[in-house]
């Protein structure tokens, strides 16, 4: 499996998956005329990932805006994440956000809730 | 029942097993009978044992997908709630970016484009109730000077002043908003032309008691021209009397109140 690079655009965030650091980002807003087509790539290479060996994985999110599916999606791969946790896989989520938009934070925290893995919420200035 | 079944065994056994029986022409038919019972029994705990083995499966299928409904279910849940919450926040941010919009930044007043929203309302509302409602044009003079002489940070002073004075003298459903430059405008529902020359007569008396800088020998005085709104007309004739009118009050000096006939 190679990195996973997708530019972003207004309406879909920017998505990136460097393999060998095993370091995903997602930034942006997120609301894709076709959400399944953009997530169904990150859940690929999530899976992929976990499935090679038990290398740490770490999500890097800075997303602000998403639709309901894109909500789903996310979902998702915080379900394979805490599957993988639970199977000893040591993965963690990083939530960053603007510590003006204290609506993030708490949205992240909505998000946070059920997932067994390390998962911090990171205010910025 | 088993421990029954076992006697019963012990004592055929018994039975089948003594000497003088031995001819007996019962004792072939006992045996048969009783080797049918033990294989029947065998079947039957054959039987049960595999009904059992289906009845825990079926259950425990039952009890997986009941744990994934519950799962599903909350997961259902987790994402509804979710996405409210980013819808709350999208709608929040729309008031927010509304109220920019139609704001102007400096005085806090509402803006041009705010203003002439309320002038086709109003000017609708008056087509509809035939009451009227009068426009006033104010325009701070010598404007220019005051820039030029103490600096655009003591322009800015009298423009937020004056916006100041304006919202202060309002009523209820008065508007007043900042038109352009050191231009404001005063939208006043149900009001005749005398009404409103006597509310602009106190906010122009406002303007010079509490707008100026004394310490910096600056006075501020305002020009006023005010027109009423005449029914089927459009509302920007209406805002082109008024101007007329303030152009007047200009040319006759500043520091008056001219009304453009109704």
């Amino acid at each position: 499996m190679s990195n996973l690079s997708i530019t972003g655009s207004q309406s879909t965030p920017a998505i990136s998956g460097d393999w060998n650091a095993g370091i995903l980002t997602m930034t942006g807003d997120s609301y894709p005329e076709n959400s399944f087509d953009l997530f169904n790539q990150v859940i690929d290479w999530v899976e992929h990932f976990l499935a090679d060996g038990k290398r740490p994985l770490s999500l890097e999110l800075h997303l602000l805006y998403l639709n309901t599916s894109s909500v789903r999606a996310i979902m998702d791969v915080f379900d394979l994440l805490d599957d993988a946790h639970a199977e000893g896989h040591p993965v963690s989520v990083n939530w960053h956000y603007d510590r003006r938009n204290e609506r993030v934070a708490e949205l992240a925290e909505e998000f946070k809730e059920d997932c067994s893995f390390p998962f911090a919420i990171v205010a910025h200035d | 029942m088993k421990r029954d079944i076992e006697d019963l065994g012990r004592r055929i056994e018994q039975l089948l097993a003594q000497p003088e029986y031995r001819d007996h022409p019962l004792r072939e038919a006992l045996d048969e009978v009783w080797r049918a019972l033990l294989d029947q029994t065998t079947r039957l705990d054959r039987v049960t044992h595999i009904s059992d083995g289906y009845q825990s499966l079926s259950k425990e299928r039952e009890n997986d997908l009941d744990e994934r409904f519950q799962k599903q279910l909350r997961k259902l849940e987790k994402l509804a709630r979710i996405s409210d919450h980013y819808q709350r926040m999208m709608q929040d941010l729309n008031v927010a970016l509304s109220d920019a919009s139609n704001r102007d930044v400096l005085t806090g007043l509402a803006n041009r484009r705010h203003l002439m929203h309320r002038l086709k309302e109003e000017s609708e509302r008056a087509s509809r109730s035939g009451l009227p409602y009068t426009i006033a044009m104010l325009d701070i003079d010598h404007f220019k000077r005051i820039n030029d002489t103490l600096g655009h940070a003591a322009g800015d002073r009298a423009l937020i002043e004056v916006g100041r004075i304006l919202q202060s003298s309002l009523r209820e459903y008065d508007l007043c908003g900042r038109w352009g430059g050191e231009e404001f405008m005063l939208i006043m529902p149900g009001t005749t032309l005398v009404s409103a020359h006597a509310l602009a007569q106190r906010v122009c008396k406002s303007i010079r008691e509490q707008a100026g800088e004394p310490q910096a020998g600056q006075s501020i005085s305002a020009s006023v021209g005010i027109s009423a709104y005449r029914h089927g007309e459009h509302y920007s004739d209406a805002v082109e009397r008024a101007d007329a009118a303030l152009l007047e009050a200009k040319r006759r000096g500043r520091d008056c109140i001219m009304l453009s006939e109704a």
